[in-house]
């Protein structure tokens, strides 16, 4: 289910000094950094949730994600709020199919260090994702953008914010093992989210 | 059989659901065909089946139950490993789901039975499935799947039979009326009526004076026997009343029947009154208020005036009547709603009003004001939102009362004697909370009916009251609400479940058990203690069901029973959707809601070492948990500590958290999909100052603890 | 009063001949005999039969003339069993 990369207008963000960008078409808003309600016992990647209009939105800390260490909160830090439908989410065992989220899809708020700007890329800006090499899962990428003396990677959001990737790993995090004692005083650990 | 439009409704929703099961019925055949051994497909095709089957006996599609019922009787021998998967069986099968499929359609377009190609259809497909039954199962449903109407009982009847004058002239003869009814039935008794007979000198020889008064009992319908009279009925006066020795009859039965807001339906219904009557008297009625100009007569009265039922079965069903407008109009037209609630809603409303004109007001100076008034609207749109949905809250009564069909047919069709007894439908709940437990609870009454309560006779046997008695109750306690389904049956065998557990290597022989841990067990997949397989229950697909359905909901099960006095299964819920009352603690920067019902009391944490888990409460030692540390809230904990007690199933456990933050009123607002698996939150708020606070699932905090506990002692760190 | 008057109907007794036999049973009646109808031979019944001659017995009893009815055939019968009419 690889979404093919068009050209169109994109966000670009910073993330522990790598630009990525996004199809702005998920894109609904982007806000400033507010402070998260974390959640206990999920992985570590879910950073907790914020109050969206009386929403409660979950945010992704997409370094974590990507096995990067963890978003340290900013001047710059922002939030981008993206739209995203899961079909996929329907298999999920015990999960009620007639869910608002299941149907309408979810709102998932994606710490980024800074938000850059918009591009409109034509298909000859992008190039197809390397099999390796860029750091991150290949199925996470959708293209690559040559952009001044860099590349920026476009990212494959339906991937990367999978949300049934996510409750399985979820569903991980609730099993009882003993060695999860957590960290007194610790900060978050950084551990990396995927092989 | 006239659909009303709730039925009707409540059709579609069947339609809808069963078009989704025989997909994926479908779809696990052709699974399991590539891979004959997949345990969960199997479990899932079965239940496919099962669920099917279970719901078109809820709407008394007979054909449906009994082809779905063989069908599943396969896949249980293919689910027990009795039968293998072969390309030949999955061959057979899938035609079965074909022509499932085709008879939920011909329900989509309103054919209740299926027609006679189909009917063929359905017996050849059948018959290719025999091969694959083990023990004559497919012999259960054509025995037991028309049981109702197998033995339709004799009915007594008086006939007025009034023939038009001209009834010779047109060659009907009343002769061969009377000739034809003694076919129908007994005719008990005739009065020929000869007052009409006019003097010699003015009487028509061709004209009929006779009229006739026949005492019938017969077994057909009144349908049947009103048909008799099909070419007569114009011109003559025809009356069938139900015979004065069985009002009584009809009395029992319309109290027995389920709810119906049109007083005609349960009249047509009960069989007192055909159709074609009703019809007959609506006009009537209809006609009367025309030519009147008034309201119209009540139906029941021109029924009685017209001579076709008697008032005491009018009665009756005006009864049965008031009664369903009473429950309707707290189910759908008109929902209860408690003052405070709405008064906070209107509160909103008017806020709304208030924050929406402010962002219209023309303010050059601050786009920021303008831009926070927005939000402000948004806020309250928001809140205006859940308030509504608070609004929402129905009593469990309505659904409770609808067993009283199902207890009604059960009980004929296996022959058993049982008083439903229903308390506590007061008792409210969340709307879609109600719907999504009304399907366990049917497996639960099912089951109660099948295996719980004894058949007469046994009953007899160990002095017992011959009619067994069936219980639902509902209750709020604590934040929760409980339903229980009890029953005075013969109990759970503790033995013979632990021997059938055993057997189907559920636990290990010699394990030991306690009794609570024993009874439990009934609820493990697979777990059936059925003597034999009856058209209803006794498949064990259902206990299982009922268990993941309760607990998907955050809800609980427990089952208390003693050996030949009863069993009772208590399903405990929390009232999602709800405002709670909930008591705000902190611990470091984070913030939780405890539900205030839970808690007992607070108190400070007495200083001790800090490896114990446990203090002296007045001389009692109390457990607690550590909320910094079980949910790993980073930083140190404050100097001085508190102990949220709370309460659940009896068992008191203290909470350790940093500051007590006081009681408010709580809003629930659910965490969404990605956060659906974890278990020690059942949701979230919005707090005062717009933060987000999660709301404690007391329950699943303390059951998970202890799970780490135990884990955390049994396998020793290293 | 002389005896009764032996008054035979004969294969059909309905609507068909209804009109006849009472016209000629009421002619019976009118000469101021006493009726002793024979049904032995009625071979086919209906109510208008049965009319006429319940008609006939009433007719009789306001002339004060006694109307017996003898030897019903099968036929008469089973319309006497079906409508309980007693004659």
């Amino acid at each position: 289910m690889n979404t093919v990369t068009e050209a169109g207008r994109y966000l670009t963000f910073t993330l522990n000094g790598e630009a990525y960008a996004l199809d702005i078409f998920h894109v609904t808003e982007i806000l400033e950094y507010r402070s998260l309600t974390v959640v206990p016992m999920m992985p570590d990647f879910i950073r907790g949730v914020i109050n969206l209009r009386g929403r409660a939105v979950p945010v992704i800390d997409l370094a974590i994600r990507f096995g990067r260490g963890n978003t340290v909160i900013g001047r710059r830090t922002s939030i981008i709020i993206v739209h995203i439908h899961d079909p996929s989410l329907a298999e999920l065992a015990e999960v009620d199919v007639d869910d608002k989220d299941v149907t309408d899809g979810q709102d998932i708020g994606v710490l980024v260090d800074s938000v850059t700007k918009v591009v409109t890329l034509s298909s000859d800006d992008i190039e197809p994702a390397p099999a390796f090499g860029a750091g991150i899962r290949a199925d996470y990428i959708s293209g690559m953008a040559r952009r001044d003396d860099d590349f920026l990677i476009l990212l494959d959001i339906s991937h990367v914010l999978s949300v049934s990737d996510m409750v399985r790993l979820s569903d991980l995090a609730q099993q009882p093992t003993v060695d999860r004692s957590p960290v007194e005083g610790g900060g978050i650990p950084a551990e990396p989210g995927q092989p | 059989m006239a659909l009303d439009d709730d039925m009707r409704e409540a059709l579609d929703m069947f339609v809808t659901e069963a078009r989704d099961l025989v997909q994926g019925l479908e779809e696990g055949l052709l699974e399991l065909e590539d891979q004959p051994s997949g345990g969960e497909t199997v479990n899932a095709v079965f239940r496919a089946a099962h669920t099917l089957k279970g719901s078109s006996g809820l709407f008394g599609l007979q054909h449906l139950v009994a082809f779905t019922h063989v069908v599943e009787t396969v896949l249980g021998s293919v689910r027990e490993g009795t039968l293998d998967v072969t390309p030949g069986l999955v061959s057979a099968l899938l035609p079965c789901t074909d022509h499932i499929s085709a008879m939920i359609e011909g329900l989509a377009r309103g054919q209740l039975e299926p027609d006679a190609a189909q009917a063929a259809d359905g017996a050849r497909l059948l018959s290719g499935l025999e091969p694959y039954l083990m023990d004559g199962g497919a012999m259960t449903p054509t025995a037991s799947a028309p049981g109702t109407d197998a033995e339709p009982q004799e009915r007594a009847w008086r006939l007025e039979l009034h023939f038009g004058e001209d009834c010779l002239r047109n060659g009907m003869d009343p002769l061969s009326f009377l000739r034809y009814l003694s076919t129908l039935g007994t005719v008990t008794d005739v009065v020929t009526v000869t007052d009409r007979l006019p003097d010699a000198a003015d009487m028509d020889p061709e004209s009929c004076y006779f009229s006739f008064e026949v005492d019938l009992v017969t077994a057909a319908p009144k349908s049947e026997i009103e048909a008799v009279f099909d070419f007569v009925r114009d011109d003559s006066d025809i009356r069938i009343t139900p015979a004065d020795s069985q009002l009584d009859t009809y009395v029992r039965a319309i109290r027995a029947m389920p709810e119906n807001d049109r007083i005609g339906d349960v009249l047509v219904t009960s069989g007192a009154v055909t159709e074609l009557e009703m019809a007959e008297a609506l006009r009537i009625q209809q006609e009367r208020a025309v030519r009147e100009g008034t309201q119209p007569v009540p139906i029941g009265e021109i029924l009685i005036e017209q001579g076709i039922v008697q008032r005491a079965i009018v009665d009756a069903a005006l009864n049965r009547q008031r009664r369903t407008s009473e429950t309707r109009s707290q189910d759908t037209r008109t929902i209860r709603i408690d003052a405070a609630r709405l008064d906070k809603l209107i509160d909103l409303v008017g806020e709304l009003v208030i924050a929406q004109s402010s962002t219209g007001m023309p303010n050059s100076s601050a786009t920021d004001t303008s831009a926070e008034a927005q939000s402000e609207v948004m806020r309250l749109v928001d809140e205006v939102r859940h308030s509504a949905l608070s609004l929402r809250m129905v009593p469990i009564g309505t659904t409770l009362r609808r067993f009283e069909r199902v207890v009604r047919d059960v009980c004929m069709e296996l022959g058993k004697e049982v008083s439903l007894v229903i308390t506590g439908g007061d008792a409210e709940m969340d709307k879609a909370l109600v719907e999504r437990i009304s399907d366990p609870l049917l497996h639960l009454v099912r089951n109660s009916l099948d295996h719980g309560i004894e058949p007469a006779g046994e009953r007899r046997k160990h002095g017992k009251a011959q009619q067994g008695t069936l219980r639902l109750n509902a209750y709020h306690d604590a934040g929760n609400i409980v339903i229980e389904v009890a029953d005075d049956g013969r109990g759970l065998d503790r033995d013979r479940i632990l021997a059938k557990a055993v057997e189907r290597e559920l636990v290990a022989p010699g394990t030991a058990l306690t009794d609570s841990e024993i009874y439990n067990l009934i609820f493990e997949p697979g777990f059936s203690t059925a003597e034999t397989v009856s058209n209803l229950s006794g498949r064990g697909v259902g206990m299982d069901v009922v268990k993941r359905n309760v607990t998907a909901l955050r809800g609980s099960i427990e089952v208390e029973t003693t050996r030949g006095i009863g069993t009772t299964i208590r399903i405990r819920l929390p009232l999602t959707l709800a405002i709670i009352d909930g008591f705000l603690v902190g611990v470091g920067s984070s913030s939780f809601i405890v539900p205030l019902d839970r808690v007992t009391e607070c108190v400070e944490l007495p200083p001790g070492p800090l490896v114990r888990d446990c203090m002296n409460l007045r001389g009692e030692v109390l457990p607690f948990i550590r909320l910094r540390q079980i949910f790993g809230i980073p930083g140190h904990a404050a100097r001085r500590q508190n102990v949220v007690i709370v309460e659940q199933s009896g068992q008191r456990t203290g909470l350790v958290v940093d500051s007590l933050l006081g009681e408010l009123q709580t809003v629930i607002k659910p965490l969404g999909i990605l956060f659906s698996r974890v278990k020690c939150i059942s949701g979230s708020t919005i707090l005062g100052n717009g933060e987000i606070a999660l709301i404690l699932d007391v329950g699943s905090l303390i059951a998970d603890h202890s799970d780490r506990e135990l884990l955390r002692q049994a396998v020793p760190v290293g | 009063m002389t005896a009764p008057r032996r008054f035979v109907v004969d294969e059909e007794l309905t609507i068909v001949t209804a009109a006849d036999h009472r016209e000629r049973l009421l002619a019976s009646l009118g000469d101021g005999n006493a009726l002793r109808i024979d049904l032995s031979g009625v071979g086919d019944v209906d109510t208008a039969g049965l009319q006429v001659l319940v008609m006939a017995r009433a007719e009789g009893f306001r002339l004060g003339l006694p109307v017996e009815f003898a030897e019903p055939s099968a036929a008469v019968t089973e319309a006497l069993a079906l409508t309980r009419l007693e004659l």
